[in-house]
């Protein structure tokens, strides 16, 4: 009760034909948290992260913003709710026709309906926070995965998200870029941001993270503070999945 | 009911009649079409460069210019220099070596997809040039050309209706005169759209149909 | 050729390149009317409900399936008269050049949209866009973008086209020429001529699209 959950997802199933992918997710997370989301390729991670803000329609299940439960099928409502929950994706998705400032502009202008001028202070301010002050004038194609990855991040935070949800925001990057993006992450947890990840970066996570969640088979597996799940994991599958991770990845940063 | 009979009794033999023109037009124009597309084509890539320029220039004409113009210079045109073709005549060359200049193109671009390591293979294994194309790049190139030269077709089953233009009395003829003499445009012309719509559609689905009896593979084309 | 063929070219020119005017009147507005129909038809296709994509597709099959000639009479001829409206030729070849432009323009913006990665609207949406300002604001600049070259492809048709509209008796370049030629009887270097206009208007617009292309093109941008 102390600690009101900011945003709580309850039981949520999504099926792709007669295909389960998600059976039935249940998590909350409190302000300045991060909690991260590992398990094997097509476990259903990016599935859940997208049901949380309704890119992908669940089947069923309940979504609470501080409190409030979200109707995804009353438009306003769902475009408030999304302003409210940043997302980063795996893959940027940043617009292709627009610089790095007008990425970061153009929902503060068409969603939020700033005005130019503080809009554009707003995006400048959020580009140089990730370190990219030189490069607003650059498109996405002139831009390195990282560098994009940074845009995008700024683009998130511009509209002052109370959680975002990042959907393994390293694994496009070549190995010497994956470190400045996770520095820009490092910095969010500092200044309190909250946050559910999708990453294969067991150090990182061991690092920063409040909680590991496993997930297999659209179930969580387990959950709980880093140090217990990455060292002694109770369930035999996490144990043999952390360590192939930790072969394959060992020293994310 | 009377609009049934008239169409029965009318309309429906008229448009048959002009049908028949129609498809003799459509069939050897396409048919010499494809050839010329092929040759052209083939020049376009492996000619001399004279040769090259010259066919280059012959598709950049008649691709550059209205099927009317074409049709008229054939037909109205010469005999300037003392050469008479029938409306027909002069429609199914008109036809022919527009559509040619169009098939070219679509040879040309299946040619040049080609890849090197092909043509290297085949004359690694000691075949001829004319084995070559014809036993490797031919089969290779025709299958990728296949969609666009075959759209090409179904183009010019309506462009055939430009022949009345010239005074060639096929389907879309006959349906002007029947219309005027009974003053039924609508009817007349919804129906000959009808035909037109049934043809194209027709040559569209068997298109599609023979690309699926060729498809080997990892050789699909994407999209144009 | 000979001179009394130059002669009646030279003599025909002014009347001639006046109906190009006519021409080029006709191909603006069958491509402004085919573009303001085609983005509607186009997104109507992509994100529209089952039974709007089918009528989608049954007028672009119509509009692609009917030769231009036929639709034309059956408009001017038919339609016109049945219902009783007074339309002049060249409003009658405008609308019906436009409404099939619109049917092969429709698949050009079809084509881009679909070839546009699914990441760019769902970036839009979480970002809080409704899918009208995601289409309007990310999706559509870059389709229209991606749709030049196949737009001057299309320009070319319809310029081409515009000259079956001599059919209906508009005083465009084709119908010009003929008139002049079956006055002087220099058929072949009249038609030569015109041929030769048509080639220029082919090559100036699609340079012209050319340019537009490369201002409006971004750093690095292709797909
Ligand atoms: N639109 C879709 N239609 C059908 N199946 C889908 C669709 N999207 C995802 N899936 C399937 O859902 C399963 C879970 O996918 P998801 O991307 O959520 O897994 P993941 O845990 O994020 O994996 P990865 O680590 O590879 O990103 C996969 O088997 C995938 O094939
Ligand atoms: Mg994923």
């Amino acid at each position: 009760m102390e600690n009101d959950p900011i945003l709580r997802i309850e039981d949520i199933k999504k099926a792709y034909r007669a295909r389960e992918i998600l059976k039935g997710i249940s998590l909350s997370i409190s302000k300045g948290e991060l909690k991260v989301l590992i398990g094997p390729s097509g476990g259903g991670k990016s599935t859940l992260l997208q049901c949380i803000n309704f890119l992908v329609m669940p089947d069923g299940g309940d979504v609470w913003l501080e409190g409030r439960k979200v109707n995804p099928h009353r438009k306003r409502e769902l475009y408030g709710y999304r302003q409210q929950v940043g997302m980063i994706f795996q893959d940027f998705n940043l617009f292709d026709h627009l610089s790095a400032l007008q990425n970061v502009q153009i929902a503060l202008l068409r969603v939020k309906g700033m005005d130019k001028k503080s809009a554009r202070e707003r995006a400048v301010a959020e580009l140089e926070r990730v370190g990219l002050g030189k490069h607003i004038d650059h498109y996405p194609a002139q831009l390195s995965g990282g560098q994009k990855q940074r845009v995008s991040i700024a683009r998130a935070l511009a509209m002052d998200p109370k959680v975002m949800l990042l959907d393994e925001p390293t694994s496009a990057l070549d190995p010497e870029l994956i470190g400045e993006v996770l520095a820009v992450i490092k910095n969010l947890v500092a200044n309190g941001m909250t946050m559910i990840m999708a990453t294969h970066q067991i150090s990182f996570s061991s690092a920063f993270a409040t909680e590991i969640i496993f997930m297999e088979d659209g179930l969580i597996v387990e959950q709980g503070p880093p140090s217990k799940i990455l060292s002694s994991a109770e369930c035999a599958r996490t144990k043999e999945f952390c360590s192939k991770i930790y072969d394959l990845h060992g020293e994310g940063n | 009911m009377d609009e049934w009979q008239f169409f029965q009794s009318q309309v429906f033999p008229s448009l048959m009649k002009g049908f028949k023109v129609s498809i003799s037009l459509i069939l050897p124009s396409a048919f010499l079409g494809v050839c010329i597309g092929i040759w052209a084509g083939s020049m376009r890539v492996y000619g001399s460069t004279w040769l090259r320029k010259l066919v280059d220039a012959y598709v950049a004409i008649f691709r550059g210019t209205p099927l009317v113009v074409q049709l008229f210079f054939w037909y109205f045109g010469l005999p300037h220099v003392g050469i008479y073709l029938s409306p027909f005549a002069a429609s199914v060359v008109g036809f022919s070596l527009c559509s040619g200049a169009y098939q070219s193109e679509y040879v040309r671009g299946a040619l040049l997809s080609i890849k090197k390591g092909q043509m290297l293979a085949a004359q690694a294994l000691g075949f001829s040039k004319w084995q070559m194309l014809r036993s490797v790049i031919l089969p290779q190139a025709l299958r990728r050309a296949l969609p666009g030269c075959g759209n090409e077709i179904i183009y010019l089953i309506k462009y055939s209706s430009l022949a009345y233009m010239v005074t060639c009395i096929e389907m879309t003829g006959e349906a002007k005169i029947l219309a005027s003499h009974y003053f039924k445009y609508t009817e007349v012309f919804l129906a000959v759209g009808a035909f037109y719509l049934v043809l194209v559609s027709l040559a569209g689905w068997f298109l599609h149909h023979l690309e699926g009896r060729l498809s080997i593979p990892g050789f699909e084309h994407h999209g144009k | 050729m000979m001179p009394e063929g130059l002669i009646a070219v030279f003599q025909a020119l002014p009347y001639i390149l006046q109906g190009s005017f006519v021409t080029i009147g006709i191909v603006l507005g069958a491509m402004g009317f085919g573009l303001a129909m085609g983005i509607p038809l186009a997104l109507g296709q992509v994100y529209g409900s089952p039974p709007v994509r089918v009528a989608v597709r049954i007028y672009v099959w119509f509009f692609r399936g009917v030769p231009l000639l036929v639709l034309l009479f059956l408009f001017y001829f038919g339609f016109c008269s049945l219902l009783d409206i007074n339309l002049s030729a060249f409003t009658v070849s405008v609308a019906v050049l436009g409404l099939i432009s619109a049917a092969y323009q429709s698949q050009i913006f079809r084509g881009a949209i679909a070839s546009l990665p699914a990441g760019q609207l769902k970036a839009a949406r979480a970002l809080g866009m409704s899918d009208a300002k995601a289409v309007w604001f990310i999706i559509l600049p870059q389709a229209l973008r991606l749709s030049i070259p196949a737009w001057s492809n299309e320009y070319s048709i319809v310029l081409k086209d515009s000259a079956v509209a001599y059919a209906l008796g508009v005083a465009e370049i084709m119908a010009r020429t003929h008139f002049v030629a079956t006055r002087t009887y220099q058929h072949l270097p009249l038609y030569l001529a015109a041929g030769t206009i048509y080639l220029i208007l082919t090559y100036a617009g699609t340079r012209g699209l050319r340019l537009l292309e490369n201002k409006v093109r971004i750093r690095g941008y292709s797909r």
